[in-house]
């Protein structure tokens, strides 16, 4: 027999990466349609996309300020919790949408031919879309704060966006290995979202990294989530620099999820448009 | 020599069942018993097409035939890059664009304008390319005034020739095309062969799967027969039909009273399309498919239906009438008085004739799935043609069971 070969002079490239950033206006438009079609339900459209961040925020805000006393260097602690909390919920939204993106997209997958890596490409985007929006909300309340003399506010906010592109390009790695995987396993996505409340909770995102008790901080160096979250805190609550330690980690986490993601991907392509 | 525009070598494609792996197959119980590599390898496998070779010139037009789950649709996916070869090898050349089914990827909250655009997208076009086209994509499609509704509100026909319209301005080299003209009326049917000849004309190479098997031989100057996944004749579309055609009439035992029902063609086909008539066979007393009753047998009538969208109006109906087209008999759900429920999906609907009273002769079959106030979703007017025959000709078409009886001084020697 002879070695299965397909050659299309449009596709040649094998590596899901280079294939999405090939495809990336097909990404945004689809993208696009997503948020057109999430927000064309009414009027309220959008802003129904901040209730749940700024209801959860709420919650936190008043549990931690009426029940617990929250730590002296977190404090505005509302202010502390929203940042993080809006990444995290771009981070869990972009994951479990992808879990299920192959499903959703079952026609076009099978009659177009369309690469299906566009799809996780697509949850990521409109995720990341939606914590966009919602960051003048963030620009807001941090302004008021400042004018009411809590946060004292300083440039190294302009690192925020560098940080933002490389948590999107780790979570584009996991999102290739959790939507390839799904289309395989009925259960990823319920699995998906046990591992993301237990991650939540082990990631500095409702604390700082100081208020780990240092014998149990190197466990933090295991989670890859860490110096995003670390990094988030440092941008848009006590304005300081990124530390270099955080960078290359946040670098090697990216680089290591697109690489074991798209491996992940391209082992499992073929079977996508026939089990989908 | 220019190389081919495709070029199809041994293929085989074998679909993967993971039976009941599938079943119980989720992926802690995969991590759990540490076979986590294991699960995701199939433990049955379907043939789809069978070390299948042929190859296309640039500029030709051809024509796939075979009946339902022939391998036709794998072939085009295969093609299209959608799904891969299990062995063998798949070549295409050029820009290639696959019509696997119209309005593939519309979304239904979103007006058809922003369709267009991602539908460009999805076909490969960029957006500058989107842009220069658009005005005359609407236009192929006639939706002007619609242009900045959401598709939901789209009918069919609507949807249907904007699907085709983005798609034959898609520009492609190749262009690989599924059955899809069997929807939409007949204008825009004809409008789409227009477009054929004229991607003909400048060159481009086109495949296109069909049923009608009229249209194959009189589009195409070649075409293949898939029989059960592997290429049954390559050659003129004439000889390929004619192989065909055959091979379908000489299935069963009893050659010439089991031929099955001529499947007549140009069938002439009016409707939204919003159901869809695929096909109707004529069965005789021992239930199999029959070219030739006999006068007074029972007879079945079954034709395959399809609802795309879900229908609460909806009458099915069967007419048969003579060659030159007077009809004889006629009747529809509705005048049997039964009163729609609600249909969507694949169906069958099956009309029982404990007795065939018709005259001899050659007789044709219309069958329709139509609104309430007679609106056509698919009417196939002409669809199989068929043959009676009876032990005495009778004059008319009816061949009604009957004595005659006599009183008087009236003798008859027999």
């Amino acid at each position: 027999m002879v070695a299965p070969k397909i050659i299309h002079d449009f596709s040649a490239d094998p590596n899901p990466l280079v294939r999405t950033f090939r495809q990336r206006p097909l990404v945004l438009a689809l993208a696009r349609r997503e948020l057109l079609a999430r927000y064309r339900g009414g009027v309220l459209g959008f802003l129904w996309s901040l209730v749940n961040p700024l209801l959860l925020l709420l919650v936190y805000a008043t549990v931690f300020r009426l029940v617990f006393e929250p730590r002296a260097d977190v404090r505005p602690y509302a202010l502390f919790l929203f940042g993080g909390v809006l990444v995290w919920s771009f981070v869990s939204g972009a994951l479990l949408d992808a879990a299920e993106t192959f499903r959703a997209n079952g026609p076009l997958l099978r009659k177009t031919t369309v690469a299906p890596e566009v799809f996780p490409a697509v949850a990521v985007v409109a995720r990341l879309s939606h914590l966009i929006l919602a960051l003048p909300v963030l620009a807001t309340a941090l302004a008021v704060a400042a004018l009411a003399g809590s946060v004292r506010p300083g440039f190294a906010v302009v690192a925020f966006p560098l940080v933002l592109l490389l948590l999107a390009l780790m979570v584009y790695g996991l999102a290739l290995a959790v939507s390839s995987l799904s289309v395989h396993f009925g259960d990823v996505r319920d699995l998906l979202a046990n591992l993301l409340t237990l991650a939540f909770f082990v990631t500095p995102v409702l604390y700082p990294v100081e208020a780990v008790p240092q014998r149990f901080r190197f466990l933090l160096f295991f989670n890859p989530f860490a110096p995003f979250f670390a990094a988030v805190h440092d941008c848009v609550f006590y304005f300081r620099p990124v530390s270099a330690l955080d960078w290359v980690w946040m670098l090697l986490a990216a680089g290591l999820s697109l690489l074991a993601g798209s491996a992940l991907f391209a082992r499992l392509r073929d079977s996508i448009a026939e089990e989908a | 020599m220019a190389p081919p525009a495709v070029l199809v070598e041994s293929v085989t494609k074998l679909y993967r069942r993971y039976g009941r792996k599938r079943s119980v197959g989720t992926l802690k119980s995969a991590l759990l018993s540490g076979t986590g590599a294991r699960a995701l390898s199939p433990d049955e496998a379907v043939s789809a097409l069978r070390d299948v070779s042929f190859s296309v010139k640039a500029g030709e037009t051809v024509g796939v035939v075979g009946a339902n789950g022939s391998g036709k649709s794998t072939l085009l996916k295969l093609l299209s890059g959608i799904v891969r070869p299990t062995a063998g090898e798949v070549r295409v050349r050029g820009r290639l664009a696959a019509l696997l089914e119209l309005g593939a990827g519309f979304h239904p909250e979103i007006s058809g304008r922003e369709n267009i655009e991602i539908n460009g997208l999805l076909l490969g076009l960029t957006k500058r390319e989107i842009a220069r086209r658009f005005d005359e994509i609407v236009a192929f499609a006639e939706i002007e005034e619609f242009l900045d509704a959401p598709v939901k509100t789209y009918s069919s026909g609507m949807a249907v020739r904007l699907g085709f319209s983005i798609a034959a301005h898609s520009d492609p080299e190749v262009l690989l095309v599924d059955e899809v003209l069997a929807v939409g009326d007949e204008a825009f049917s004809k409008r789409c062969l227009e477009k054929f000849a004229e991607f003909e004309r400048a060159g481009k190479t086109l495949l296109f799967v069909s049923h009608d098997l009229a249209l194959v031989a009189e589009r195409c100057r070649r075409a293949l027969w898939l029989d059960r996944g592997r290429l049954a004749a390559d050659g003129p579309s004439g000889e390929t039909v004619a192989l065909y055609r055959e091979s379908v009439a000489s299935k069963g035992g009893e050659r010439r009273l089991a031929a099955e029902a001529v499947e007549t063609a140009p069938a002439r086909r009016i409707g939204s399309g919003s159901a869809i008539v695929h096909g109707a066979r004529l069965l005789d007393a021992e239930g199999r498919p029959a070219g030739r009753l006999r006068s007074g047998d029972p007879a079945r009538i079954e034709m395959e239906v399809e609802a795309r969208e879900p229908l609460s109006d909806f009458v099915f109906g069967v007419a048969i009438a003579t060659v030159s087209g007077t009809i004889v008999f006629g009747t529809n759900t509705e005048i049997d008085g039964l009163a729609a429920g609600r249909f969507l999906g694949k169906g069958r609907a099956i009309l029982e004739l404990p007795s065939l009273d018709l005259a001899s002769g050659v007789y044709s079959l219309d069958v329709a799935v139509h609104g309430k106030d007679g609106s056509p979703y698919d009417y196939r007017r002409d669809l199989l043609r068929f043959e009676v025959t009876a032990d005495s000709d009778v004059a008319g078409t009816w061949n009604p069971n009957r004595t005659w009886a006599f009183d008087g001084e009236i003798h008859w020697t027999k």
